[in-house]
């Protein structure tokens, strides 16, 4: 017959702070990873979100992304006819040829950062399809009009529908706020190219975007591209090239499986602690419970349980607080600021992740169990005299 | 048996939970010691490589718009400037795409009167000048690549359409410079692009004041000078001009500090834990000593002495952990962030950070005895000694 729950729920009761405490230290360790576990959360969310599958970037060969590219604007031409490109409802090629600026903004705190500005023609928004304006409209071509990501707005001072922004060298009209998903669209300006052309001084593009046809064959496309001896290009898919700016995503995972390992063996060392003395406290209580009839392996288990209880009561405790503190963050800070392979910024809202939310829970129950083991062995192991020998 | 002894001796009374504590301080100041590290890094780098008495040109819309190159010779009249240098961004890729490092076009002749602190010696800067197609080159841009002096290599064009091979006549000697950087002749760069439209543009012109009182007068009169032109120019000192980088990373800042802040109070609570469970089993003990006539405060003492002494010497074995570890780290070249960050790529723990992490471990040692010895030493003797009897 088992121990019942009861208790273990009135010991952890009776001994109330050292139970909050325990559970405590667990909590805020908890909170630390997943908190942490979200920032990368973000980043990675962000990023595997942008792109589509069966768009292909071009640009420069040997160019790592679209801020360090330069195209003419007879290669741009030249893909648009290249066979294998999807062809949208008005029978024109699915290809948007961008031009990628990264001028100063100002911040809401006062600081100064580079913004990714886009210029694009009316087919990018068939070729990116997951932008939606969700306020305001479109802009319209050599008017100043822009468009810009909700995360823009969140970010710079005097970004808003209908207000008039300061870059590059003239103001622009803001018309209009489009939300992409969550994807680092989000955090990016677009504008007429032929406008951006214009403030830039520079003709030509930083690259095409293409989406193919379902029936073309990538390969061929990738070799009609690179094989052009007039240009120099260099055809990538669009998740791989947006896999390819997150490498500081993989620096930072790194960082919170050594934090995650780090503070939960502390927690560990504490909740390994809680529970000897726990025993120690017990050990009549135990040796009771034996000459009561009650085999070794309930004392087991109920210590065990007793551990996790704790754990779990660390777990709830600590995810509340990562919550809180993730939704603090994005709202009050609106979001953290990654530096992306171009010299601009992207704005990333905090995100805990099935992945973010499972290390936590891991972290807890691991401690739950390893802190729990070696003294509720200890205790299921007590011989019964000497146990009551102490009473 | 001494007072010391008594601490001492009351310490390690369950060696196993002592253990235990002490390796959560030392985890957790571990941890703080390398969150630390981060922000004190770039406030570092502010305070060492970034000088007052450089101002940095560019235009005043971004660092993507390029200036007149006619600008550099019109800022070299300006009364009070000691040197004139300048930057135009190259983007050339080595060998594979992701070997991005900054490489620039600059002026071989002013090196020394804009950068005298790089400590560059003047035969190397001699050889630079005399060699056409002469680069020089960051100490960790060459060990990373493993380039050697003498060597040719060639930087493929992304944004100019053209490749060029370059020399290498020498090295930006570690500390102060940029580790990262290539710098090659301007001059070498028209050349190639003569044929393709020219080059008679500039990204940022580096100027060097004389003496620093001087500086503000000399930022006006730049910004001054091309004011309503085609290209009008925003001037700043290198301090602010690589402290708005950092701007961006303030929030990033506050959840890694933030980050730590929940480690330390996670080892408070275990400490805290700790000292009241020690205390506790220790009742009839504290109660015999104040009946043999030990004052509450010398009790006090004792207590808060013990659990002070544990966090201490978690304290020191974390921070101490940490600086080896840091330091194992960045002696390997493992902590290169990103070749934008400059010397941040190759940041090691400051003294300061891991005698911040001994103090944070002592504060956490008197936080969590505090209370639960405050608890021992009130006990009444009576009550104590009857739980005894």
């Amino acid at each position: 017959m088992p121990i019942p729950v009861a208790y273990n729920v009135r010991n952890l009761l009776v001994r109330r702070w050292t139970s909050a405490f325990s559970a405590g230290g667990i909590a805020l360790v908890v909170a630390a990873t997943m908190l942490l576990a979200a920032l990368v959360g973000g980043l990675q969310r962000m990023l595997v979100a942008t792109g589509e599958p069966d768009n292909w970037v071009v640009l420069r060969k040997g160019a790592t992304n679209d801020g360090s590219s330069q195209v003419p604007r007879e290669a741009a031409q030249a893909i648009r006819t290249l066979p294998g490109i999807a062809r949208g409802a008005d029978g024109q090629p699915l290809a948007s040829p961008e031009l990628v600026n990264q001028p100063f903004m100002v911040t809401r705190e006062g600081g100064r950062e580079n913004v990714l500005v886009r210029g694009v023609e009316p087919v990018a928004f068939a070729v990116h399809r997951s932008l939606r304006i969700v306020e305001g409209r479109m802009f319209q071509p050599k008017l100043g009009e822009v468009v810009i990501g909700t995360g823009i707005a969140r970010r710079y001072a005097g970004a808003r529908l209908g207000s008039s922004i300061e870059f590059g060298r003239r103001h622009w009209r803001v018309v209009g706020v489009f939300d992409s998903g969550g994807t680092s669209f989000d955090s990016e300006i677009w504008a007429d190219v032929a406008d951006v052309q214009d403030d830039t001084r520079r003709q030509g593009y930083s690259g095409v975007r293409v989406t193919l046809a379902p029936e073309a064959d990538p390969a061929a496309f990738v070799h009609r591209v690179e094989s052009d001896g007039r240009f120099t290009l260099e055809a990538t898919p669009e998740l791989a090239y947006y896999e390819e700016q997150a490498e500081s995503a993989n620096t930072l995972y790194v960082l919170v499986l050594t934090l995650a390992i780090v503070m939960g063996t502390g927690a560990l060392f504490g909740a390994l602690n809680t529970m000897y003395a726990a025993v120690a406290a017990r050990t009549p209580e135990i040796g009771t419970l034996r000459a009561l009839g009650f085999p070794r392996r309930a004392i087991l288990v109920s210590f065990l349980t007793e551990s996790l209880m704790l754990a779990a009561a660390g777990l709830v405790g600590g995810a509340a607080l990562a919550a809180l503190a993730v939704w603090s963050i994005n709202t009050l800070l609106a979001g953290v600021q990654f530096a992306m392979m171009t010299f601009s910024v992207a704005t990333v809202l905090l995100h805990i992740s099935p992945g973010g939310a499972l290390l936590g829970t891991t972290i807890a129950v691991a401690i739950g169990v390893l802190g729990g083991l070696a003294p509720a062995w200890h205790a299921a192991r007590l011989r019964v005299v000497d146990a009551l020998h102490r009473a | 048996m001494t007072w010391r002894r008594l601490v001492w001796r009351n310490l390690f009374r369950h060696p196993l939970r002592a253990i235990f504590t002490t390796l959560a301080v030392a985890l957790a100041i571990f941890l703080v010691c390398a969150v630390l590290t981060l922000p004190a890094a770039l406030a570092t780098i502010l305070e060492r490589s970034a000088s007052n008495v450089r101002i940095s040109v560019h235009h005043k819309a971004g660092l993507t718009y390029w200036l007149p190159f006619a600008y550099v010779a019109r800022v070299r009249n300006i009364p009070g400037v000691a040197g004139v240098n300048h930057f135009s961004w190259f983007g050339g890729i080595y060998d594979e795409p992701k070997n991005l490092f900054p490489n620039f076009a600059i002026d071989p002749d002013t090196v020394d009167d804009v950068w005298p602190d790089y400590g560059i010696p003047a035969e190397t800067l001699a050889r630079f000048r005399a060699v056409r197609n002469g680069c020089l080159v960051g100490n960790a841009t060459m060990e990373r690549f493993g380039w050697r002096i003498g060597q040719e290599i060639t930087l493929r064009g992304t944004i100019f359409p053209v490749n060029l091979t370059f020399r290498i006549v020498g090295v930006i000697p570690p500390g102060v410079g940029n580790p990262y950087v290539l710098w090659f002749h301007r001059k070498y760069l028209e050349e190639a692009m003569e044929e393709r439209g020219g080059f008679g543009n500039v990204g940022m012109i580096w100027i060097r004041a004389e003496r620093p009182e001087d500086v503000d007068r000399i930022m006006a009169s730049v910004d001054a000078l091309f004011r309503n032109s085609e290209a009008e120019v925003a001037s700043e000192t290198e301090k602010a001009f690589i402290g708005s980088f950092f701007g961006s990373m303030q929030a990033m800042i506050r959840v890694i500090l933030a980050v730590g802040f929940l480690c330390v109070g996670a080892v408070v609570l275990i400490a805290a834990n700790t000292s009241a469970m020690g205390i506790r089993e220790r009742v009839p003990e504290i109660a015999i000593m104040k009946s043999l006539g030990f004052p509450r405060r010398a009790i006090l003492l004792a207590l808060v002495a013990e659990s002070t002494t544990q966090a201490l010497l978690g304290g020191l074995l974390g921070a101490g952990g940490a600086w080896g570890i840091l330091g194992a780290l960045a002696a390997a070249g493992k902590t290169g962030a990103s070749a934008f960050l400059g010397p941040l790529g190759s940041f090691r723990m400051s003294p300061e950070i891991a005698g911040q992490g001994v103090l944070i471990a002592l504060a956490v040692g008197l936080v969590a005895g505090f209370v639960p010895a405050w608890n021992g030493a009130r006990l009444p003797v009576v009550e104590a000694l009857r739980k005894l009897f």
